[in-house]
């Protein structure tokens, strides 16, 4: 599967997602990926509700996503990938899912996670994740919107002392 | 002098009773302040109050004959002749079907002071915005409005954009938004004084829908832009929707409208009244071309057959369209536009088999029916709605006759200008259907076929029908177009014919009839290819025909909603019928004080009506009603199946698995007892079930297994890979021999669905080619069946005990007293062999042992002498079939070993026995 974009955001598709985007990033489907969402109709129906005109939604568990990817039947399918959490991102990549840069463009705040911009919040789970992303060379791209200036999420965490580089030192 | 003083001496000047307004209006004060000192002067005594419509006053000193009449006379006389004479009396229904529906809108009207909001509900095209019309013309006549100006305002035209469209009713101030320069009234402003339209208000968002119940309680309301609500209009409002209103307006909204007035859809109306529709609507097309029409009985029998789903509209624009064609084929006679059946379009003409199953309807309408009608123009004035969606913009007469004289002109032939205007006249009035699959069925199979095969199946198509008395089913058209398409293709490409296996000609050999018909297309095929058809092409021709012929007329299962309280039923259906547009489904309503056999005869009735041959599910709310089935069955030999405690998510469930996919009863029984509502959790399996880990599949079949089968699978993977669906396979199977490869792919596989040419009857959906080929609905379908049946359990086998000699012989042990099991065993055990071995049947462990215990019973009645006897014909029918044969060598070995012989009527018995149980499969 051709994917042109890997996004984190913990609202999975909305306004961002669907109006900037869908549009800038010139695929066909959405795959929003997240095993609760899949299993549960309401919230299913929802999300394809979203759908920006003339691009097809889908909602699909991670070990689908998996079998999907691997599946050349669908190697000609343009699409943007939509996860909850950096765990999934990770679940993804870990199983033969092929990108050279994850887009992280929001993730909620809660009880266990600690604010570091003003739309990303993260625990430890999200850190070990990332930073296990990030060793595979892949770039964490913190960018709400496709027009706003690159932000490189690595180092915001460096500088936040919640990681040491392991990579850009060394 | 103050208000009240100039008020006053104006109505003493005057020496007659006069109204609110034309005190207002000859003293230039505000109406409202008019009013309000006038009751001063009434409660002071000073003046008179008069009751009726409008009110007037008079000085108490003016006092004249009429007056006291009048005051009397509060709830106005239905035999004023004002009221008598109202537009309602010439709507048709005005007596029966829409009897309750214009005292509702007459009272709404009338209702002191200013009458009442109203909303109007019933299905698409029942005649909600030509009511609401009526009624503002209504109100005019009855002088209850002050605007003459009907507004109106189709709430869906903006419904994507809810600001604009709160714009337009409430209109802006400048600078609301970017573009407002101006400020502007809105249509609410527009209707003051009068009635104000909200066509489809459904569509209304709810902040609309608030805003508009703030206005209907306080008169006042803000523009776009504005903080204070300080515009007053007085305005009346009729609500229109499609929708229950219930489940698709804000409750608040649907409390403050006190009159709902609920349109009859087309086919509740009386037969009379359908007819008097009928006639009315082909005056107006008498006036509209000043041409008299003669309509012969069938065509008035298509006409009103041909309302499927959207009443009284659809009428009028089937007969707009039969209409313009009469028009164009009678350009030339001078007075007359004769409508004759055979002119009609296809849609229409099947107007008349729909109308046909109905028989009660039609037996009514044949009383009713002249051979001939003649419609002459009666020279009134055109309908009273204006803003009648169903209606041309123009008039179509005029274009077409001015067109066909141009074309004349031009020196075409009349064919040719016929041919180029009724194109025209498609377009004109294809907007009714747009969003309804006629004529996309051939569309579909274009992108298939190619023309020239079209045409031809269609050629042979007419003549299985005209010359050979063939029943042309559904899927004809799919089935043998496509199949011809790919013999066409293999021809060309010059690969080798398909053989002809045995199994082919054995199957074929039971069918001459259809051997022959496929002997006839091979003639067309030789004749318009010009090639030689191979022998074996005809084998699988007549398997096409067979297979096509075989499907079973099946109509869909039928739908009962049975419940007690006056309308439970019947909205539960109207709520579902509606929304899933479904003519399956009927209701019958019980009062509670109806008996028990009354509700019978009426059940049995509607059970008759919706029976299409395929069974009839009953759904019934409580009590006495669950035991009827069997009864219902006993009486009218239909099939019945009852489920209790029915609910609108259960009739919407009901209604879905009948209609869109073609399902059994016993299926549908099945699954709708396991259905708790929509919003059920994923359910656990149970303890002792297992995943079910087959591939779930798709069967295609058709006759080879190779041509359509195979288009039909790239089709279905095509939509597969769309829907990103990875596991399910989609395979394809000639039915020749179907059975046994069936149940080798169960082995595998886990059928889900079939396709294709015939139903094999699996107790899954089974898709019809037509449905498949005809657009969306059956794939979403598909889809959604695919999407369900994802996870399944499975009884998990606690592996039933293998049926060994040991088990067989303890079976024989337990029933039979003079036989040593043991003993026999052994003999018996291999004499099913050789007889699955003669007979080449597949016995299972079940079937071994079935017979095993029947064979033990005969060889114990041989042992007693206590012989089974057979009639004369038996005795002849076991002769002369191979049986006799088939058991001789079985028979020797049992001689042998237990030196006993079956005397012929058992042998006969367990041939029968065989031929029932074991054939099968």
């Amino acid at each position: 599967m051709d994917v042109k974009l890997l996004r984190i955001d913990s609202r999975l598709l909305h306004g961002q997602v669907a109006t900037d985007w869908a549009k800038n990033t010139a695929i066909e489907r959405i795959l929003v990926v997240c095993d609760q969402a899949a299993g549960d109709n309401i919230r299913k129906t929802l999300l394809m509700q979203a759908a920006p005109p003339g691009i097809k939604v889908h909602v699909l568990t991670v070990s689908k996503m998996l079998r999907l990817c691997r599946d050349e039947r669908f190697d000609h399918y343009k699409v943007l990938v939509l996860v909850e959490t950096p765990l999934d991102a990770m679940r993804l990549i870990a199983g033969g899912l092929n990108t050279t840069s994850v887009n992280l463009g929001s993730l909620s705040f809660d009880a266990t996670r600690k604010m570091i911009t003003e739309t990303i919040a993260v625990n430890e789970q999200d850190i070990l994740a990332l930073a296990w992303i990030r060793r595979r060379g892949i770039e964490l791209d913190h960018r709400k919107v496709s027009s706003d200036p690159k932000r490189d999420l690595w180092k915001l965490l460096c500088d936040k002392g919640l990681v040491k580089d392991e990579l850009d030192h060394s | 002098m103050t208000r009240k003083e100039k008020i006053l001496a104006y109505v003493q000047a005057k020496n007659k009773a006069v109204t609110t307004k034309e005190i207002a209006d000859d003293l230039g004060i505000l109406r409202n302040n008019v009013s309000k000192e006038l009751n001063v002067l009434v409660r002071a005594g000073q003046l008179s109050k008069i009751a009726g419509r409008p009110v007037k006053y008079q000085s108490l000193t003016a006092k004249t004959d009429t007056v006291i009449a009048e005051t009397v006379s509060k709830i106005p006389d239905p035999t004023e002749p004002s009221l008598r004479s109202s537009i309602f009396d010439t709507m048709i229904g005005q007596k029966d079907s829409l009897k309750t529906q214009i005292e509702q809108a007459k009272a709404a009207i009338l209702y002191p002071p200013h009458g009442l909001n109203v909303l109007i509900t019933g299905p698409t095209g029942s005649g909600k915005t030509y009511f609401a019309n009526a009624m503002h013309q209504f109100a005019i006549n009855q002088a209850m409005v002050e605007n003459k100006n009907f507004v109106t305002f189709n709430c869906a035209d903006y419904a994507h954009n809810p600001q604009l469209l709160m714009s337009h009713l409430f209109g802006y101030v400048k600078g609301a938004f970017t573009g407002a320069q101006e400020d502007r009234d809105g249509l609410i402003q527009k209707a003051d004084g009068g009635i104000l339209f909200l066509d489809e208000v459904h569509r209304l968002p709810p902040e609309g829908q608030e805003m508009i119940f703030y206005f209907m309680d306080h008169g006042t309301y803000s523009k776009l832009g504005e903080i204070t609500k300080v515009h007053h209009a007085d305005v009346r409002l009729i609500c229109a929707t499609t929708e229950d209103p219930e489940s698709s307006l804000l409750k608040t909204f649907v409390r403050r409208i006190p009159i709902t007035i609920q349109m009859p859809q087309f086919e509740a109306r009386s037969v009379r009244e359908q007819l008097a529709l009928l006639k009315r609507l082909l005056t107006l097309e008498a006036n509209r071309t000043q041409k008299n029409i003669t309509v012969t009985e069938d065509v008035v029998k298509a006409l009103l057959g041909s309302v499927t789903f959207g009443n009284v509209g659809q009428l009028k624009s089937n007969i707009q369209l039969v209409c313009a064609q009469g028009f164009l084929n009678s350009v030339d006679q001078a007075e007359q536009i004769n409508l004759k059946f055979e002119q009609l379009p296809q849609n229409i003409k099947d107007g008349m088999s729909r109308l046909a199953s109905d028989r009660a309807r039609l037996g009514k309408l044949s009383q009713l029916l002249e051979p001939v009608l003649l419609i002459q123009p009666d020279g009134a004035a055109e309908s009273i709605n204006e803003s009648d969606r169903y209606e041309l913009p123009y008039n179509l007469y005029e274009v077409i006759g001015n067109k066909a004289a141009l074309l004349k002109e031009e020196g075409l032939e009349q064919g040719a200008i016929n041919n180029f205007i009724m194109t025209d006249i498609n377009v004109h009035l294809k907007s009714f259907y747009r969003d309804n699959k006629i004529l996309r069925t051939e569309k579909n199979l274009n992108e298939l076929v190619d023309q020239d095969t079209l045409q031809l199946t269609k050629d042979i198509m007419q003549m299985l029908k005209k010359d050979c008395g063939y029943h042309v089913g559904e899927n004809f058209i799919y089935a043998m177009s496509l199949h011809l398409s790919s013999f066409i293709k293999r021809v060309q490409s010059g690969r080798p014919m398909r053989e002809v296996s045995d199994d082919l000609v054995a199957m074929v050999k039971d069918y001459p009839a259809d051997l022959k018909l496929a002997e006839k297309i091979k003639a067309m095929l030789e004749d318009h290819y010009d090639f030689i058809v191979p022998a074996s092409e005809v084998y699988y021709l007549a398997v096409l025909l067979i297979s096509l012929n075989s499907v079973p007329k099946h109509g869909k299962v039928g739908v009962v909603v049975a419940a007690h309280g006056n309308h439970t039923a019947s909205s539960m259906v109207q709520v579902v019928t509606e929304l899933l547009n479904v003519d399956n489904l009927v209701a019958v309503d019980m009062s509670l004080e109806m008996s028990p056999t009354v509700a019978l005869n009426e059940i049995i009735a509607k059970v008759k009506q919706v029976d299409r041959g395929n069974g009839v599910l009953l759904l019934v709310d409580m009590g006495s009603l669950s035991t009827f089935s069997a009864k219902i069955t006993e009486e009218t030999d239909i099939k019945v199946k009852t489920i209790d405690m029915v609910t609108t998510a259960m009739v919407l469930e009901a209604a879905r698995k009948t209609a869109l996919i073609d399902s059994d009863l016993e299926l549908v029984y099945h699954e709708l007892n396991e259905f708790n509502g929509y919003s059920r959790k994923a359910e656990e399996p149970t303890q002792g079930e297992l995943e079910d880990v087959r591939q779930r599949a798709i069967l295609a079949l058709c006759s080879t297994g190779k041509g359509t089968a195979e288009k039909i699978k790239q089709m279905l993977d095509e939509i597969l890979a769309d829907q990103l669906i990875d596991d399910v396979s989609v395979l394809t199977m000639s039915v020749v021999g179907m059975n046994d490869k069936i149940s080798e792919l169960n082995e595998e596989y886990r059928i889900i669905a079939t396709t294709g040419i015939a139903d094999p009857n699996l107790g899954v959906p089974y898709i019809s080619l037509e449905e498949l080929f005809q657009g969306d609905r059956g794939k979403r379908q598909l889809i959604e069946h695919l999407e369900n049946s994802q996870t399944w359990y499975v009884e998990s086998k606690t592996p039933a005990p293998k049926v060994d000699q040991t088990a067989a012989a303890n079976y024989l042990e337990q029933y039979y007293t003079f036989i040593n099991p043991k003993k026999v065993i052994g003999v018996l055990w291999q004499y099913c062999d050789l007889l699955a071995k003669e007979r080449q049947l597949k016995l299972t462990d079940a079937r071994r042992l079935a017979l095993i215990m029947h064979l033990g019973g005969a060889i114990e009645r041989v042992l007693l002498s206590a012989p089974v006897t057979l009639t004369e014909e038996q005795a002849v029918e076991f002769e002369q079939s191979d049986w006799p044969q088939v058991l001789k060598l079985a028979d020797e070995y049992l001689e042998a070993k237990l030196n006993l012989k079956f005397p012929p009527a058992e042998a006969y018995y367990i041939a029968k026995l065989v031929d029932t149980e074991m054939v099968e499969s």
